[in-house]
């Protein structure tokens, strides 16, 4: 069991600018913090279930920052991917699951946000939306 | 009588013309052809220079030049004197001559400024016997008022645009006036019935010296009558104004008719623009608020089997009542500090240390991580709410915005048909047009509601007027020492009654007799003749122009034939007043055109055989129509060249 509870959640050096990219504010982050653009591109890598290490750690916002309800959420994932409510007690691995989700799920948001024209990504991530919805009727 | 000559030297663009009216048999019409600024309207003007020492219809550019001609001026050497000099050359029907000269010398200083040296007025008459009697300056006067009077000029020397304006300002009191001046009534109004009123003045005044009642009696008259002239005064000018308004107003819904309210429009178009603002203003708001709605139940979407899962383990937890865990944390902290099992007392041995040790270290991490379960509890079954309500709060989002996008639509399209609406109108001019009709309304309704008071006023005036005058009769009939007063009095007062009563029979009877012969010649003029059924000048002096439907139509007439019908009343003037004096006109048919064009001449043809008339038209007004019926009769034609620099015009006999 690991005591140390990380002060921040971090980015890849990398994705910075993808984070910083101009479509990406426009469409779909503007006006959002730091804290809810990357718990969306978590969300994200996590529906597409891909994870990525981190090469290169850069902080992007603090945890204190993080509401029950972001918590809730970042504790869903860990406690998804490890299978074992243990994993909650190592908030450093909660973490780095919802880094490496977010490392992913940022490069897929800012090539689906990009490839369209302004003001599609939107109108497409709500069919896609509504589809899940459907799915989880049927389920 | 008639114009035989007119002598201009340096007068305007004229530095030397001479024109000569020969009279014809049955015939003594004159025409002059000139093109704009030749200086048609400036023999106009000269001849009232001369004769009244003014230039009533002087030009904005003219007003800025000397009435010295401009090459004399140019060619003049400092200190010369030049000399500016009209003069009239008539004839009266007796053959005597009447000649009106007027001078005005001028001289250039260093600086090219041009000073008049005073002006002198000259009368020659010579009767025919050869006799001439010369008058000078205001003795020359009377002779004036025997050819034109001053105060009827207008009748016999006018700008044929100013016609159409005749009707349109104050047209009872016009009518009024001019009836009065053709009447000739100053004559006896001002000799006859002043004299009358001053000597009964006077009487009363003596007899207010015998005795102090009578007095008071008097001067208590005197200012009854001054409060009812006063209170006669306010009604007519407030009257004027009335009908000034009404005019104007029945002009306004001419230029208005058909036309759009550009101030309503306006006014529509500026609260579309705002609102146009605010609508976008809040579909962005709702935009945004979509938006948000996708990111954030997005999030939890895209989460959801993480959270359903979540959501399964607690229950599973709870039912397996791990939540919270059962073991006591703090014993086993107890345990561990004091070395000895709280349970049986013994001391803690290192094997059993390190299971404690062990367990406690479970409990713990057991107990973190029910912790964070328990903490996920409410928010994961926020989420399901959330979830839940997803689709139903974006159709409603959706809703909204089309709403939105529907309003901005209409309130778009309203914009453009207003744009449509306005296209092609002088939105500033129109709006101008409103606010002026708005204001003759209130001018109008304001000056309604002041006669009203005014005519209540008058009543008592009049009423104290007449009290006034029975205190004073009671008075003197008291005093025997003015009893030859008294009859003196009695008798002014009645030669004064007569006088009145003469001179409204004579308003009358002239005001019959111009309404008759304004009726003969407009139905003569006019080209729509089964159109109107009547002309009539009431009582009050209105004129009124009856449809052959029964309704009164004179503030629907047509510009042209406004001018012909002030034509008629002009003619129908020069018959009632007993003046033969010529008729000069400029630019007699500037807004006539067509056949009506042709009546007018043969109007004017047929007046023309009792009357001298004198025409001033430019090329575009002496069309086929006027020619084939002017050129033939015209005693004389002469045409106005303006010469290089439009500085001379040369006036040439056709």
């Amino acid at each position: 069991m690991t005591a140390r509870v990380p002060d921040r959640l971090y980015i890849d050096r990398a994705d910075r600018e993808l984070y910083d990219d101009q479509t990406l504010k426009s469409e779909v982050f503007a006006q959002r913090e730091n804290r809810d653009q990357f718990l969306f591109a978590m969300c994200l890598g996590f529906k597409h279930r891909v994870r990525r290490h981190l090469n290169s750690r850069e902080g992007f916002f603090l945890a204190k920052n993080l509401r029950p309800k972001d918590e809730a959420l970042i504790d869903s994932v860990a406690l998804h991917e490890s299978k074992s409510a243990d994993v909650l007690a190592d908030r450093e691995q909660v973490f780095l699951i919802a880094e490496e989700y977010a490392h992913a799920g940022i490069r897929l948001l800012h090539g689906e946000a990009t490839s369209g024209q302004p003001g599609s990504f939107i109108k497409r991530l709500e069919l896609e939306l509504f589809e899940l919805l459907e799915d989880l009727h049927t389920d | 009588m008639r114009i035989e000559r007119l002598i201009l030297k340096n007068y305007r663009q004229f530095r030397q013309a001479q024109l000569k009216f020969a009279g014809r048999a049955g015939t003594d019409l004159h025409f002059l052809v000139g093109t704009n600024a030749s200086g048609k309207t400036n023999l106009l003007n000269a001849i009232n220079w001369c004769l009244y020492g003014d230039e009533p219809h002087l030009s904005k550019d003219s007003q800025q030049l000397p009435l010295l001609n401009l090459i004399t001026l140019d060619r003049a050497e400092p200190g010369q004197i030049h000399e500016v000099s009209v003069e009239v050359w008539t004839e009266t029907d007796e053959g005597a001559l009447l000649t009106f000269v007027r001078r005005a010398p001028f001289s250039k200083d260093d600086e090219r400024q041009v000073t008049q040296q005073g002006t002198t007025f000259t009368v020659h008459y010579t009767d025919t016997e050869g006799n001439t009697q010369i008058c000078k300056d205001d003795a020359a006067l009377p002779w004036v008022e025997r050819f034109v009077p001053a105060r009827i000029r207008e009748f016999f020397f006018f700008d044929g645009e100013r016609l159409d304006s005749y009707f349109k300002q104050a047209t009872a009191q016009n009518i009024r006036h001019a009836v009065f001046d053709i009447s000739q009534l100053e004559l006896l109004e001002s000799r006859v019935q002043k004299r009358l009123e001053s000597t009964l003045d006077d009487l009363t005044k003596e007899a207010g010296r015998a005795n102090p009642k009578i007095e008071k009696a008097r001067a208590g008259q005197e200012q009854a009558r001054a409060q009812l002239d006063d209170t006669n005064q306010r009604i007519e000018e407030c009257e004027r104004q009335i009908e000034i308004a009404r005019a104007s107003l029945a002009e306004l819904a001419e230029k208005l008719k058909g036309v759009p309210d550009t101030i309503a429009l306006d006014e529509e178009r500026t609260q579309l623009d705002e609102r146009l603002q605010d609508t976008k203003r809040l579909l962005k708001a709702k935009v945004d608020e979509r938006e948000t709605l996708l990111i954030e139940s997005g999030s939890l979407l895209m989460l959801w089997p993480a959270i359903s899962g979540a959501q399964r383990l607690i229950d599973e937890k709870r039912k397996l009542q791990e939540l919270p865990p059962p073991v006591d944390k703090a014993l086993l902290d107890d345990v561990l500090r004091t070395a000895t099992c709280s349970v049986c007392g013994r001391p803690l041995d290192d094997e059993s240390g390190r299971r404690v040790h062990a367990l406690l270290q479970e409990v713990e991490l057991a107990s973190q991580s029910m912790h964070r379960l328990q903490e996920m509890e409410i928010p994961l079954y926020g989420f399901k709410e959330e979830v839940e309500l997803f689709r139903g709060r974006v159709e409603v989002i959706a809703g909204e915005i089309d709403q939105h996008e529907k309003t901005l639509e209409a309130f778009a399209a309203r914009k453009t048909q207003i744009d449509r609406e306005l296209a092609g109108y002088n939105e500033a001019l129109i709006s101008r047009w409103y606010i002026e009709r708005t204001t003759f309304e209130q001018t109008r309704d304001q000056n309604q509601q002041r006669l009203g008071a005014l005519l209540s006023m008058r009543t008592e005036a009049e009423k104290d007027f007449s009290e006034a005058q029975e205190q004073l009769a009671k008075e003197l009939k008291k005093e025997e020492r003015v009893r030859e007063l008294r009859r003196k009095v009695s008798f002014c007062k009645r030669a004064v009654e007569v006088v009145r009563a003469t001179r409204e029979a004579i308003v009358t009877e002239t005001r019959q007799r111009i309404e008759a012969e304004t009726k003969r010649y407009f139905f003569k003029l006019v080209w729509k003749r089964a159109t109107y059924s009547d002309v009539r000048i009431s009582d009050d002096y209105g004129i009124r122009l009856i449809h052959s439907m029964g309704y009164e139509c004179l503030g629907s007439l047509a510009a042209s034939e406004r001018e012909l019908l002030a034509l008629a009343f002009t003619l129908a003037l020069h018959r009632a007043s007993g003046f033969d004096s010529p008729i000069l006109i400029d630019t007699p048919v500037a807004r006539i055109s067509g056949e009506q064009r042709g009546k007018f001449a043969q109007v004017l043809c047929e007046v023309s055989t009792s009357k001298q008339i004198v025409l001033l038209f430019t090329p575009a007004e002496y069309s086929e129509d006027v020619s084939r019926h002017l050129s033939g009769r015209a005693s004389s034609r002469f045409e106005l060249r303006p010469l290089a620099g439009e500085l001379e015009t040369k006036v040439e006999v056709l």
